[in-house]
């Protein structure tokens, strides 16, 4: 079985309100933590969408669009850089499950 | 609104519908509020749900060709190393027989299927038209006052009930925001699941799976399939895809610097999942934090005058070995909190004293007595020594054991001790055959 593209498996992923352009990130990443104070930088490689990115500076970068809501880096961020909520149904750009 | 609910249940997934059925059968007038456009789409599990309390909440659910994907009749333990892997396997006839041990759920599917059998219940309740089920609304906020529950706000609307049931999940934001969990909550007992949705001709999955009518297989799977990580990986069969994927603890994640696709991948790679994915095709990719059922993590009170916590929002999920299990918790807490709360209505007190007789009963059910009794096991199952050396070991003698090479055969016994002197040391074995004989 030829194995997916984490790009190739999120073009998979539902999500509700994709189009709207006043999405109000329900994620807020604190990115100056990042890349000052933090030692590991976890979030750029433990988010299972990728949602956060390094450049070749070694700078973080957050974009919420690929979000699955899954709560992986509110708890694998411990320098308070991650504030976290859920989506609003109406503005958000919440996924919608398939098959959960 | 005016008019006040008896009760507001936050969260439409198996917690929360457990309850509000509940509530519906004692003729209580509520509020199930679920912040996804239906019952389910916002929901990720791996997929199943064990035990037989769906037969309690949907008498003959068997019955129905809805909701469920497939019962249990086999369980397998997989022990992986690169190459290899060594099983313990048991399928019997004796599952066969409704109310099954365990099906395989697929959330967007179940949830909102069980959601039409509580709106069902609604219908012939006393209170048809003032119960309801309310999708595509995000509770912002529980209301207090004076120490006292008295409803929650999403935007600018308040909704007003003399009690609340928690049943958000995992990603507990308002068990937080009222005290009851710490604000932040450190990644030590978490995991991440993340899981692939892999869809098959139905002849191919049921003649590769060996599936009849609609028996399935459940698979959990420890050792290289996690690449080093804490964790393991599982594969469940449903009525024409497979759910295949890995639970991976989050704090050994950060350190090890490892992305959980590339270990997906990885897992997916290995010959024996290779072989049993052959010609799928990838339908879903999702993912999902879990609580590892270690205690320390569970909120220290699950109630507070108006409210109770359940389901996932209370962490009650566990993985002792045998089976992860969690919607079962979360199905038995939601339907305690149900008798809770139709019981502080019959008093009129939904005072702290009447709340707590909720976590009483939980403390007294399975769902606690079991995290209690299983902690030794859920540690155990969290040590390297389970998670690597031992699956090594196992498949290093198996591969010894079962290759016939036309030389003189060593003994099982000599062939065992080359391969704890490769993988692990007697000294490693002794301390998990005494953490396991107290986890027992």
């Amino acid at each position: 079985m030829k194995l997916l593209t984490l790009q190739e498996q999120l073009g998979l992923v539902s999500y509700r309100n994709q189009a709207k352009s006043d999405i109000k990130p329900h994620i807020r990443v604190d990115t100056e933590i990042c890349n000052s104070t933090c030692p590991h930088k976890c979030t750029t490689y433990v988010c299972p969408a990728n949602c956060y990115t390094m450049d070749e500076k070694g700078k973080v970068h957050f974009q919420v669009e690929d979000c699955i809501e899954c709560g992986t880096c509110m708890y694998a961020c411990d320098q308070g850089a991650v504030t976290w909520e859920f989506p609003d149904p109406e503005i958000g750009r919440g996924v919608t499950w398939n098959y959960g | 609104m005016d008019e006040k609910f008896d009760c507001i249940i936050v969260g439409a997934g198996v917690a929360g519908l457990a309850a509000a059925m509940t509530l519906a059968r004692n003729n209580m007038k509520f509020l199930l509020i679920e912040k996804g456009e239906f019952p389910g789409s916002k929901n990720v599990s791996g997929g199943v749900l064990w035990g037989n309390d769906l037969a309690k909440l949907v008498p003959n659910y068997w019955e129905e060709d809805a909701g469920w994907d497939r019962f249990i009749n086999q369980r397998r333990l997989t022990f992986m190393d690169n190459q290899s892997s060594f099983s313990i396997d048991f399928k019997s006839s004796h599952f066969n027989e409704p109310p099954y041990t365990g099906v395989v759920v697929l959330r967007s599917k179940f949830d909102r299927w069980l959601a039409d059998k509580v709106q069902q219940a609604i219908d012939e309740s006393d209170y048809a038209m003032d119960s309801f089920i309310a999708p595509n609304i995000l509770v912002e906020e529980v209301l207090e006052e004076d120490g006292k529950v008295k409803g929650i706000r999403t935007g600018d609307e308040k909704f007003y009930s003399d009690s609340v049931i928690l049943a958000e999940g995992v990603n507990n934001l308002l068990t937080r925001q009222v005290g009851l969990q710490d604000k932040y909550v450190p990644a030590d007992h978490m995991l991440t699941g993340i899981k692939e949705i892999i869809r098959f001709d139905q002849d191919v999955l049921e003649n590769r799976f060996q599936l009849n009518g609609k028996s399935g297989m459940s698979n959990e799977f420890v050792g290289f399939a996690t690449d080093g990580v804490e964790g393991g990986g599982f594969l469940y069969t449903n009525k024409d895809t497979l759910s295949l994927g890995l639970v991976l603890g989050l704090k050994d994640l950060r350190e090890k610097g490892k992305k959980p696709y590339d270990i997906l991948n990885t897992f997916k790679k290995h010959p024996v999942i290779a072989d049993t994915i052959r010609g799928g095709e990838v339908v879903e990719y999702s993912a999902h934090v879990v609580s590892s059922g270690d205690k320390r993590v569970m909120p220290e009170k699950l109630y507070k005058p108006g409210l109770v916590v359940c389901g996932e929002a209370a962490n009650l999920l566990m993985n002792a070995g045998k089976a992860i299990q969690g919607m079962d918790y979360a199905m038995r807490s939601g339907i305690l909190a149900g008798e809770a709360i139709t019981e502080a209505k019959k008093n009129q007190d939904f005072g702290e004293s009447s709340m707590k007789a909720y976590e009483n009963n939980l403390r007294n059910s399975y769902v606690m007595q079991d995290i209690n009794n299983f902690q030794d096991a859920v540690h155990l199952l969290h040590d390297p020594v389970m998670t690597q050396k031992m699956p090594n070991l196992i498949c290093d003698f198996g591969r010894n054991f079962f290759s016939i090479k036309n030389e003189p055969t060593k003994k099982a016994r000599e062939m065992l001790k080359d391969s704890v002197k490769k993988h692990a040391s007697y000294w490693d074995l002794i301390k998990v055959g005494a953490k396991g004989a107290k986890a027992l």
